[in-house]
């Protein structure tokens, strides 16, 4: 990797902040600005059919979080279905990652087709799991009264302890395509010798991947964690397209809330008010991120 | 484990465990694509049967040619195709320049700026698409695919920039410094030198930015409301749990949608980690 | 007694053969040296004593036991890798005990919870505490126990290696290449460094090295391989005055023996038009005669009873000049040169005032030669 050199002095000074400029504009345009206006909407009542017209309310909006107890069980249905989903798709990628770390015959292959789960289109996704999922047609519930379960008897997506399984279910066989190659990645930088000097001192299997690998690969799946978390937070043509958050909110995630109450229920106060919350819970995230991993370097001795 | 039991264990039981259980990943990971295939082929009168069918009938296969007369397809995807098109085009040409930028010049904001394209990471689509229908609603800009493509772009160009800001760092600076000695404009060199040498990780976030696109589906069900102009991703959401629809038509259209993405993204994957674990190493 | 037997020893990749049917016998407390060029197969011999490449044919035996067929941490050896291999985010303590707390280890530990209190318990444990710091000190690395090894230098890192390896008291150490990744002057008092650990640890050390120096000065025995074969196999002293082919003469020695090409002729030997007697002449027509460049003369041009020949080059090192010389009408069997060449290498004590170009006359002194096989290299018996 060859940094730049500092620019001359005089004649290329500006040059970075001419290269810079068209995209710091278009994003200042099309996300600055829409991110300030929300922030300014959720101080107003604005309704959807007529955007225009705002009547300022001030903190109404929020309270009207505050106070509605459905706001605390959408927090709630976000933490879980993020935690979840980050957690699994992680230990999933991370047991096919060291599947697929040995040589076998087919590796490439395998390595090539296991990806292929991220790469379909959500809408697509959704499509055919609410096909896979319906109660009476559905293949899941199929297999599942063969082999003996009366659970396959239940409509997934419109009972409202089991939708969120399924949501879960199909987010992460979407995701942990993605956890799995960035952890094969990461496992390719674990030093042979270092695995072999562990053996001879004795150790087993699971010895050696808590000594060498584990370390080793710690702050790739660190810095994976953060973009799950936040894809997860961020996530909604999955979810809304399965079951719209329902039923009774099962699936409501901020997001999803966000949504509804911007276009269903036109009110585009209300949906800015949650939208913020959103963005605030996003960066309180990423602090926290950046605080752990500041913490484990300086712990390290960097 | 140490290279003589690796040695053994090809031989052995646990060879042909991992064999056995890599290819039970690959079934789950490939069964709904799967299923979506055969259920396209599954004749109308045995879609509802159960058992389901496990096997595609092949007489079947005219239900493909059968869906563009019953449902618009072609007009979906072309749609599809004028969005995905402009995204990568509007993206690229948006990320090219300040990707040379953040890989080559030291300069005071390069920080901050890095911080803004992950800042843009984080805020939902779905957040932003209530300002943006109300500022595109101001401008005119609803129910055009100019409109969405603008908007689409402005999601897609942060990961566009900060892949080409990796396949820069890749580049030699030797070839540039000759290029300058020899009079080259800065911008020359950027556009004669370095692209070229950059040209498949350019071609993998084409390909990304296409099917970015390709796949979004918020902002185009929330912007576009004209049924002439409604890409696939929209069109196909309509069918999502309802059964009115012949499922198999359905499914036929779910999977010629499907299929180019997921084809062209098996060959630009390792593009795309390799922009990810480059970051990892103290983004 | 831990001799080492290797019998038959072999490992094959594919039509390669890396390690090609070595049998040697170690006896017990020996320095071996593994010596010789990249790719002759000596570090994969090494491994395949620790466990880490299996055998494709033969035995391996420790005390008469068989132990090619036991995982490495059975083996009762140890293996200091040519980058140490220490474990980047333990301690140097956590490092040194690391085998110690494996040898305890047992299945539950792996238990979460458990895990961390029972290594802590063993680390903590007087026995075990005791050995690593008495370890620790014998290495100097007393005040940097708690410490990573990043922050330490090339040389310490290298002695923590030395200490993960001493701790479990085994009956063999390996070392592959392990003084490579230091600068000159460290690797001198690390040789000496390791020679001392094995006067006082006592145990068999097997060393791999490209570097014939550190083979000379510290093995006890050397084994010289080419191409997975060991060409010799014995003291220093023997490798150095009677090499068994002209491979290992021309391995051993700075700069290394001459190989001049002579006939035999009734008790003489003829180098071109030169005819020197000497008493050990076989019968042998075309043969090769080792001489080393401290046998080697420079007289002036012309004088009776030398070889002529012009000086080349004049290397100055100190304490003794190197000065290669073309020869006129002898030939050399020297395998870089194609087997043709004319140069051959003689050294002066002191500072030599010899220039290129210079002619110069040559006397050989052939009381200590050494005669090879012009066809086959093997040693010729004296």
């Amino acid at each position: 990797m060859t940094p730049g050199p500092a620019p001359d002095a005089g004649a290329e000074r500006w040059t970075p902040y001419w290269f810079i400029a068209p995209l710091a504009l278009y994003l200042l345009l099309f996300q600055g600005v829409p991110l300030v206006q929300e922030a300014g909407l959720s101080f107003t009542a604005t309704s959807l059919l007529s955007p225009r017209e705002h009547v300022f309310v001030g903190l109404d909006n929020y309270r009207n979080l505050l106070d509605g107890s459905d706001f605390h069980a959408v927090l709630a249905t976000t933490a879980v279905y993020t935690v979840a989903c980050v957690v699994l798709s992680i230990l999933l990628g991370l047991g096919v990652a060291l599947l697929l770390d040995a040589p076998f015959r087919g590796r490439g292959v395998a390595r090539a087709l296991v990806t292929v789960p991220w790469a379909a289109p959500p809408v697509a996704v959704a499509l055919i799991f609410v096909w896979i999922f319906n109660a009476q047609y559905g293949v899941f519930n199929f297999v599942l009264r063969s082999v003996g379960f009366a659970a396959g008897r239940e409509n997934w997506l419109d009972t409202p302890e089991l939708a969120l399984p399924a949501v879960l279910l199909t987010t992460i066989w979407q995701i942990f395509p993605f956890a799995a190659v960035v952890i094969l990645a990461a496992l390719q930088g674990v030093s042979a010798e270092l695995k072999e000097a562990a053996t001879i001192d004795g150790a087993d299997r699971l010895s050696i991947f808590g000594a060498v690998v584990w370390p080793t690969i710690r702050p790739s799946v660190a810095l994976l964690s953060l973009f799950l978390t936040i894809w997860s937070i961020r996530r909604f043509d999955l979810i809304w397209l399965m079951t719209q958050g329902g039923p009774i909110g099962a699936t409501e995630t901020l997001v999803i809330k966000l949504y509804r109450d911007g276009f269903v229920y036109r009110d585009l106060g209300q949906a800015a008010a949650v939208g913020m919350v959103g963005v605030v819970v996003a960066l309180a995230v990423t602090a926290v991120y950046f605080h752990f991993t500041r913490r484990a370097e300086r712990a390290a001795g960097a | 484990m140490s290279a003589a039991a690796a040695m053994a264990g090809r031989r052995g039981w646990t060879h042909g465990l991992r064999l056995l259980t890599v290819l039970l990943v690959l079934l789950g990971a490939g069964f709904p694509l799967y299923w979506m295939f055969v259920t396209s082929l599954t004749p109308s009168a045995a879609l509802f049967a159960v058992p389901p069918h496990v096997w595609p009938s092949w007489s079947e296969l005219g239900v493909y040619t059968e869906a563009f007369r019953t449902i618009p397809v072609g007009r979906w995807l072309r749609n599809s195709a004028v969005i995905a098109a402009g995204t990568t085009v509007l993206s690229i040409a948006l990320a090219i320049f300040p990707a040379y930028a953040l890989s080559r010049f030291q300069f005071r904001g390069a920080g901050l700026v890095g911080l803004g394209l992950f800042a843009t990471q984080m805020l939902p689509e779905a957040m932003l698409v209530v300002p943006l229908y109300a500022i595109f609603g101001q401008f005119g800009l609803l129910n055009t695919l100019a409109g969405l493509i603008l908007a689409n772009t402005a999601f897609t160009v942060p990961v566009i920039t900060w892949m080409l800001k990796g396949a820069i760092d890749g580049v030699p600076i030797d070839v540039e410094e000759a290029a300058k000695i020899d009079g080259c404009t800065r911008i020359g060199i950027v556009l004669s030198i370095v692209l070229p040498l950059v040209a498949p990780s350019l071609a993998a976030a084409a390909v990304i930015s296409f099917f970015h696109g390709w796949n979004e589906y918020v902002l185009a069900t929330t912007l576009i409301s004209d049924e002439a102009l409604r890409p696939a991703s929209v069109g196909l959401a309509s069918f999502v749990g309802e059964l009115s629809t012949p499922v198999h038509s359905v499914m036929a259209v779910g999977l010629i949608y499907t299929v180019p993405a997921v084809v062209f993204y098996l060959f630009v994957q390792r593009y795309v980690v390799a922009g990810m674990t480059a970051g990892s190493v103290k983004g | 007694m831990a001799a080492i037997d290797l019998q038959g020893v072999t490992r094959q990749f594919g039509a390669k053969k890396a390690v090609n049917d070595i049998s040697l016998s170690v006896p017990d407390g020996e320095f071996l040296v593994l010596l010789g060029p990249s790719g002759c197969g000596k570090s994969t011999l090494l491994r395949m004593l620790a466990g880490l490449e299996s055998l494709s044919g033969g035995q391996i035996l420790l005390d008469g036991r068989r132990i090619d067929q036991l995982p490495p941490s059975d083996r009762d050896m140890a293996f200091v890798f040519q980058s140490y291999a220490l474990y980047p985010h333990m301690t140097v303590r956590r490092n040194i005990t690391f085998p110690l707390i494996m040898r305890q280890h047992r299945w539950w530990f792996h238990v979460p919870g458990i895990s961390h209190l029972a290594k802590r318990r063993i680390e903590r444990s007087p026995a075990v505490r005791d050995l690593v710091d008495r370890t620790a000190a014998i290495l100097a690395l007393t005040p940097m126990m708690d410490q990573l090894p990043k922050t330490l230098s090339g040389g310490q890192r290298q002695r923590v290696a030395l200490g993960r390896a001493m701790v479990r008291k085994p009956q063999v150490f390996l070392m592959d290449e392990p003084l490579s990744n230091l600068d000159a002057k460290l690797r001198t008092a690390m040789r000496a460094e390791i020679i001392k650990l094995h006067g006082a640890v006592g145990g068999t050390f097997v060393y791999v090295t490209h570097d014939q120096i550190e083979a000379m000065t510290m093995g006890s025995r050397i084994a010289l391989m080419r191409d997975g074969v060991v060409q010799q196999f014995g003291t220093p002293r023997e490798i150095y005055t009677n090499p068994v082919n002209t491979y290992v003469a021309r391995f051993i020695g700075t700069p290394p023996m001459n190989l001049l090409r002579a006939t035999a002729d009734q008790g003489a030997l003829r180098f071109g038009p030169l005819v020197l007697p000497f008493i050990r002449a076989t019968a042998q027509a075309e043969l090769l005669a080792g001489i080393r460049p401290s046998a080697i003369a420079l007289t002036p041009a012309g004088e009776p009873g030398t070889v002529a020949g012009e000086v080349a080059m004049v290397e100055h090192i100190g304490a003794e000049s190197l000065i290669t010389v073309r020869m006129r009408d002898v030939r050399t069997g020297h395998e870089e040169d194609g087997g043709g060449g004319t140069e051959v290498m003689a050294t002066e004590a002191g500072y030599s005032e010899l220039r290129p170009g210079t002619p110069v006359g040559l006397r050989l002194d052939l009381s200590d030669a050494v005669l090879f096989s012009a066809g086959t290299g093997e040693r010729l018996a004296a």
